[in-house]
């Protein structure tokens, strides 16, 4: 039973974590011959939206089917969030998000705002970047390629400036 | 098995360890960026450390994928300018909303109104992205 307390409901510890995502990276590759990604996916989510669209970049080859393969990956990751919720015993639906919601005082919509804003920030810094975490970070340094390195290095470092930022000017020093 | 189901079963799995190592965490992605915790750092270090040293080994061993079939490792083209840009408005993207894209789709499962903002702000984001795109190209 310690080992299903261990998987299903404490946190799990890093090494563990690290191991079971870095070998999704090959074992992608040996089934399905994919390489790791996620945020490309985005622009499928695009075109669920606005499918006859006809801007040039929503009918390249990458977009031909809305329902490819990266669909279905983002849906496994909903999916597995959601079990991952489930089985810990968390509530179905929360509005507060750590540390920012407690620190910073503001009516809901602003929140909204604030992380409506993150999101189109790391929509758009993908596409210019060519990949996110999982594409640039985890599968393109596994494989030494410099461009993810290199965009990588500019995650971590505008991450931290805009961290220190936010906690110096929105959440007054504290955390 | 179905090519789709196989998909859905790789997210399923990606999103499911990304939940329960706490990578869906905002307080986790603050401190690391802080560097009062450094939990996810090691996750994501030892994550490039063994899908580095599998692969490595894999070359090595051949590489071939089931059935003997080929396999093509998809290298990501250099381009400083973009890189770097990109990789900034990024860096800003995942300190305001301590997600990333892969796991806000974490976020969402798990039930978190917030990070359903942060990924309709992502679609959003890609289809600026476009937009931007098209005009380049006239």
């Amino acid at each position: 039973m310690d080992i299903l307390r261990m998987l299903f409901v404490e946190p799990w510890p890093w090494w563990l974590g690290g191991i079971a995502i870095g070998l999704l990276v090959p074992l992608l590759y040996y089934f399905l011959n994919t390489a790791l990604g996620v945020s490309t996916g985005y622009g499928n989510l695009v075109k669920l939206f606005l499918p006859r669209s006809k801007l040039k970049w929503l009918n390249t080859d990458t977009y031909a089917k809305i329902f490819n393969w990266r669909f279905y990956f983002i849906a496994g990751m909903i999916l597995g969030g959601f079990l991952s919720a489930r089985v810990s015993g968390g509530a179905f639906l929360s509005t507060e998000m750590g540390l920012f919601t407690q620190q910073v005082r503001w009516p809901f919509a602003g929140y909204a705002v604030w992380f409506l804003t993150g999101g189109i920030l790391l929509g758009f810094g993908s596409r210019v970047a060519g990949g996110c975490t999982s594409g640039h970070s985890i599968h393109g340094i596994a494989n030494l390629h410099p461009s993810s390195i290199l965009s990588t290095i500019f995650f971590l470092l505008f991450g931290t400036i805009g961290v220190a930022f936010i906690r110096a000017l929105l959440m007054g020093g504290v955390s | 098995m179905n090519k789709n189901l196989q998909y859905l079963l790789f997210g399923g799995v990606f999103g499911f360890v990304l939940s329960r190592v706490g990578a869906s965490d905002y307080n986790l992605i603050f401190r690391m960026f802080t560097g009062e915790d450094l939990k996810l750092a090691y996750v994501i270090l030892t994550a490039i450390l063994t899908a580095g040293v599998a692969m490595a080994v894999w070359k090595r061993t051949g590489m071939k994928g089931r059935g003997g079939t080929d396999v093509t490792i998809r290298k990501k083209p250099l381009n400083v300018r973009k890189n770097i840009l990109g990789g900034a408005i990024f860096g800003l993207g995942w300190a305001i909303s301590g997600a990333c894209p892969g796991t806000v789709l974490a976020q969402v499962g798990e039930g978190k109104l917030l990070g359903l903002a942060t990924m309709l702000g992502m679609i959003l984001g890609t289809f600026f992205y476009a937009l931007v795109a098209e005009r380049q190209e006239k």
